[in-house]
């Protein structure tokens, strides 16, 4: 056996920047939110009604942006109209340009259709608010349920594509062994659900909303995802133990070379297991002991959100360092410009804007599925009951 | 782990739920990733090459005149040659490996279906092109090429890569770094012509030739003459450039790990 030093070898830049980070966040988010929201507003099960109002709005917000982070890690975003010019049906990611636009109308019509009642009963409001409300609500005439579930069946089928698309586009190239499993795009959905449930988490505490029912429903779904993410993680270590080469020998072997890839490992590893471990303690406390503990869940909901979204920055970012055909690992620095920390703060900034927006100038509250301004209860603009909020004073509605 | 226990453990995965999935897996990667049809060049031709690396001498006169004939931006090439120190663990014995390398104009290249827009194609001579006015500069085919022939031309923000100097093959010339080799060590032809001579040396060296990481199943069509295995894979080298920073975190230069 020969020891063997690489004395000269380029340095190969990453090819895809934070921006497909932020893409892959926002999408996920997008499509679980969206399956947190269809129990209620698709299939009729009113006690989901609280979560799908809050899972909604997450759900519009990260689609709208979304787009727009792909969009900029194109290195030449204004010829994106050539996706559809010359469209290739061979290439994963052209199938997913012609899903994604699809998937954006479907949401956009299916969150319009559940606002539709709550904007017709406030066109009388003054300023602003009553101006958009008489604005969007385009009529008098009742929404027929049978439409939002219509379209609501749509846009879960065109969901599916996301998540199918999204995942394959990664889990295909050969050329990076840690991205080519078949885990990887199952283990994209499940942490997906993981960070959307965070994320209607967050928003029920920060819109004030503090309903015990959204709490306890998502920290159900929070703990089934955590299990099937754990499962799928197994699966995929079980799978490679074997192999001399492929994507768990490429991972062990980042691992044992590399103390970055080693702390990774190890905090990825502890805070799924205490992201889990936090969830079953709060479902398994007595009844009189879960108000206070529920009061808290939101910073369980974070811990989430930093679940979903490291693992995107880990298989999306760092794989992208391990070096192909030479030595070692290239350096990569986030550099501070739109490539880089100012387009991940951007990305958030403009979905926080995006938030503050449809806040200010749509009674989300209210979304139902279906009906008229007739079903909209005047003067009550939250739906749910006093006795259902956590302790705490409510925020501003 | 012992291999037995290992061997139960694969057998368990493969009986959880998720084994499902592979066949699903395989239908993706076999019916949206497969070759779009080839188009220009002249059919009646397939390019190659031949690097004889007992004539190589590492003088990066190839990395150089490639350079200045297709005008890469600094710190990005289309073909470069690696260096190595090879230490022979018993007898101490130090010997120089160089691995020049380039696109490999696969007959089965990763880069071509992945691109959305069909910007990268493959001619029907097998050169491997991008049309960079149709290139939206996604980078997905940076990512797919196992052999980091590609990048993207910070001035021309799309792909870039080697094209066989195609422009010059057109011409009668031939490709810049082949022009340039000093030892002779770089042969290009059509493989379809059997009196070429990369033609004479395939017939004569077949069983000696190599390619770079043949079980991506990429049918790279750079041979490697001369060529040792260890590092027909990504090396198990220790990696020399450390980047030594300055305060203000600004590249000063290389340092080696020992």
């Amino acid at each position: 056996m020969n020891s063997a030093i690489e004395l000269l070898a380029p340095r190969y830049d990453i090819a895809w920047y934070p921006w497909a980070v932020q893409y892959f966040f926002m999408i996920a988010l997008s499509y679980a939110s969206l399956w947190l929201a269809a129990p209620a507003l698709v299939f009729g099960r009113a006690r989901w009604l609280p979560t799908a109002r809050l899972a909604l709005l997450a759900c519009l917000t990260t689609t709208l942006v979304a787009p727009v982070a792909l969009l900029a890690d194109l290195h030449q975003p204004l010829r994106f109209w050539h996706f559809y010019a010359y469209a290739n049906s061979h290439s994963w990611m052209s199938v997913g340009s012609l899903v994604l636009p699809l998937y954006l109308v479907g949401v956009i019509v299916l969150a319009w259709l559940a606002w539709r009642p709550a904007l017709q009963a406030h066109r009388q409001a003054p300023g602003i608010a009553g101006f958009i409300a008489r604005w969007l609500s385009l009529g008098d005439a009742p929404t027929p349920r049978a439409l939002m579930v219509l379209v609501g069946l749509g846009t879960l089928a065109l969901s599916t594509g996301i998540m199918l698309y999204t995942g394959a586009e990664v889990a295909i190239v050969k050329a990076r062994p840690l991205w080519h499993t078949v885990w990887l795009p199952p283990m994209f959905v499940a942490t997906g659900v993981i960070a959307a449930a965070g994320l209607v988490l967050v928003l029920n505490r920060v819109a004030g909303e503090r309903s015990t029912t959204v709490i306890r429903q998502m920290l159900r779904v929070m703990l089934g995802a955590c299990l099937v993410a754990a499962l799928v993680a197994g699966s995929w270590f079980l799978d490679g133990i074997n192999a001399h080469v492929g994507s768990v020998a490429a991972a062990m072997e980042s691992v044992r070379d590399s103390a970055e890839w080693r702390s990774t490992a190890l905090w990825g590893g502890l805070t799924g297991v205490a992201l889990f471990g936090a969830v079953l303690f709060l479902l398994t406390r007595p009844a009189a002991r879960r108000p206070a503990l529920f009061a808290w869940a939101w910073v369980l909901g974070l811990v989430a959100l930093h679940v979903g979204w490291m693992f995107r920055w880990v298989v999306l970012m760092d794989v992208q360092t391990v070096a192909r055909h030479s030595a070692g690992f290239h350096h990569y620095g986030i550099p501070a410009g739109s490539s880089g920390i100012l387009g991940i703060v951007g990305t958030f900034g403009l979905w926080l804007a995006a938030i503050l927006l449809i806040d200010l100038f749509v009674p989300w509250r209210q979304a139902r599925q279906g009906g008229s301004a007739a079903d909209i209860p005047p003067a009550q603009p939250d739906a749910h009951s006093a006795a259902e909020t956590t302790e705490g004073a409510p925020g501003h509605g | 782990m012992d291999p037995i226990r290992r061997s139960l453990l694969g057998q368990l995965a493969r009986l959880s739920a998720g084994a499902a999935m592979v066949p699903l897996s395989s239908v993706a990667s076999a019916g949206i990733n497969q070759q779009p049809p080839r188009r220009e060049g002249d059919p009646s031709k397939r390019y190659g090459m031949l690097i004889d690396l007992r004539q190589c001498i590492g003088c990066q006169a190839c990395t150089v005149s490639c350079h200045i004939e297709n005008a890469a931006p600094l710190g990005s090439f289309r073909t470069t040659v690696s260096q190595y120190e090879v230490e022979h663990q018993e007898t101490g014995e130090v010997a120089t490996f160089m691995l020049p390398r380039l696109c490999n104009h696969c007959e089965n290249p990763a880069c071509v279906p992945v691109c959305p827009v069909e910007a990268t194609y493959q001619r029907q001579d097998g050169i491997v092109v991008v049309d960079s006015d149709r290139c939206v500069g996604c980078a997905y085919c940076v990512n797919a090429c196992p052999y980091d022939a590609r990048f993207i031309n910070e001035r021309t923000q799309t792909a870039d890569k080697c094209t066989f100097c195609a422009h010059r093959l057109e011409a009668g010339l031939l490709p810049a770094c082949v022009e340039s080799c000093v030892g002779g060590a770089r042969i290009i032809g059509d493989m379809r012509d059997p009196q070429s001579q990369i033609s004479r040396m395939i017939a004569e060296h077949r069983d000696e030739l190599m390619v770079l990481q043949p079980e991506k199943n990429t049918l790279p069509q750079v041979f490697y003459l001369g060529m040792d295995e260890r590092f027909v894979t990504r090396p198990d080298a220790e990696p020399v450039a450390l980047d030594v920073l300055d305060p203000h975190g600004k590249e000063m230069g290389y340092e080696f790990r020992h």
